[in-house]
């Protein structure tokens, strides 16, 4: 490791590494649409207090925030496919449980995770709402679901924007840890280029800079949106 | 084959895990005393009036809060040595620990130098004057004043850092390092890779009781710290 940095592997390998950026949209994205109306539901029956799902949830939350990523990785990994396995013998589907692509197994990882998340994310947003609002929307006549799609919700985005974002980038950089899971994302892709010729000090200089420009982009994207709501944002008092 | 899953080995699996829990401990407490510190003046200098300082600490909090903590383990592991040779010091025989605390530290003190800014910022600026006033040297000022009211501030953020680190030091086994991550893969590799699944849940009671622990902790703290609080806002 005397001789200095290999230039040439250290441009080529980003290739590589941005190679992997769609796979890893790809899981946020699904995490995303699977969390966010999960997430949402979920908030709901802590905030209405529904008495079982209310504590279902609270502990899920719990345990979600209490334990490490990989760790939940490795418990996903290790037992939905035993439960696949013998769902497929019982129903005598002809399908070799490790023919299954592991993004399946990311897509659940990530949304039970992201969905965990984005409960206490909601939970507190719609908890600055104030009570007044959805009585003025049932009095003038909108129904429940009007009411929280045109007056709620809108109202508890605004708030929930900035944390919805740090858990979205939160998100991508959790999926680096889809090795565990030999996910094809970013961080896979540019180890084993690495490995033929141990250039691990240029591989992880690339994977840094594609996760930074990643990032950045979807800050600078987020920041635009918050922008935008800012108009349901109440008149400041 | 025998059975898939078996409770008795997340039983069997507690008494050889726990005795690890001292290298987490260990390394999680280095990186939060290194990491505290280095997050101390990273918050100076975005306080501070230097402009390139606080371009340069924002820039490096920024930077940090994009790269996921593996990719900053392996900079560091591989990163490391490799200046080292280039100015001449072999490092590669070097405890893996030091590279684990080194890379946490770094992370601690990106998430710490915005838990002491926000901390000092909601300080109103009245208390320091005021102290000044009664004849208080500035320093004296700060540390009479100032830091116990950010010192309530920054408590319960400094407990979410602290989870926060904890959980992404379990990261650590993939460098070597023998934590109780690190054991427990090697519990796996001995049993041949089977009952993998209950080794691992019980990885997670492990965190799950260690988490649910920190954070009482730091609500008992915060409630017997900001008794101090409430009877200056009534005063």
């Amino acid at each position: 490791m005397s001789e200095s940095l290999n230039y040439k592997f250290l441009w080529d390998t980003f290739f590589v590494a941005l190679s992997g950026v769609p796979v890893t949209l790809f899981v946020t994205v699904v995490a995303l649409l699977i969390a966010l109306p999960a997430g949402f539901l979920l908030a709901l029956t802590r905030i209405n207090k529904i008495p079982i799902l209310n504590r279902l949830a609270q502990v899920y939350v719990s345990f979600v925030r209490g334990t490490p990523v990989i760790i939940q990785i490795f418990i996903v990994y290790s037992s939905v496919p035993l439960l696949l396995d013998s769902f497929f013998k019982a129903n005598s589907i002809n399908m070799k449980i490790y023919e299954v692509n592991p993004i399946w197994y990311a897509f659940i990882v990530f949304s039970f995770n992201t969905t965990a998340i984005l409960i206490e994310v909601f939970r507190s947003a719609l908890g600055t709402v104030p009570k007044g609002q959805l009585e003025a929307a049932h009095s003038v006549g909108l129904t429940n679901f009007q009411a929280y799609r045109r007056i709620i919700i809108p109202q508890a985005l605004v708030v929930a924007m900035p944390n919805i974002c740090t858990a979205t980038v939160n998100l991508i950089k959790a999926t680096s840890l889809g090795y565990a899971m030999s996910l094809q994302e970013i961080t896979l892709k540019a180890k084993v280029a690495a490995n033929a010729g141990y250039n691990y000090v240029e591989a992880y200089i690339d994977i840094f800079i594609v996760y930074l420009i990643l990032c950045s982009l979807v800050e600078f994207a987020f920041k635009r949106y918050e922008q935008r709501l800012a108009r349901y944002k109440p008149a400041s008092a | 084959m025998e059975k898939y899953f078996d409770a008795s080995y997340i039983w069997g699996a507690f008494p050889q895990l726990l005795p690890f829990l001292k290298v987490t401990f260990l390394v999680a407490g280095a990186a939060v005393l290194f990491g505290t510190i280095f997050g101390l003046l990273l918050a100076v200098a975005k306080i501070g009036k230097s402009l390139i300082a606080k371009k340069l600490a924002n820039g490096y909090t920024t930077v940090l809060r994009c790269t996921p903590s593996i990719v900053l383990l392996f900079l560091v592991y591989y990163g490391i040595p490799y200046v080292g040779n280039k100015v001449g010091i072999n490092l590669n025989d070097i405890n893996r620990a030091i590279f684990v605390i080194i890379a946490f530290s770094l992370q601690f003190a990106a998430i710490m130098s915005e838990v002491i800014r926000s901390a000092y910022q909601s300080i109103d600026k009245g208390q320091f004057e005021a102290g000044v006033s009664v004849g208080l040297s500035p320093f004296q000022t700060l540390r009479r004043i100032v830091f116990p009211q950010m010192f309530v501030v920054a408590l319960p953020n400094f407990g979410n850092g602290l989870i926060a680190l904890l959980q992404e030091g379990a990261l650590a086994y993939t460098i070597g390092l023998i934590d109780v991550v690190g054991k427990a893969e090697l519990i796996i590799a001995s049993n041949y890779n089977s009952h993998a699944l209950e080794i691992f849940l019980a990885l997670a009671v492990i965190y799950w009781v260690l988490s649910i622990l920190i954070e009482r902790f730091f609500l008992m703290l915060e409630k017997r710290f900001s008794r101090g609080k409430r009877t200056l806002e009534t005063a």
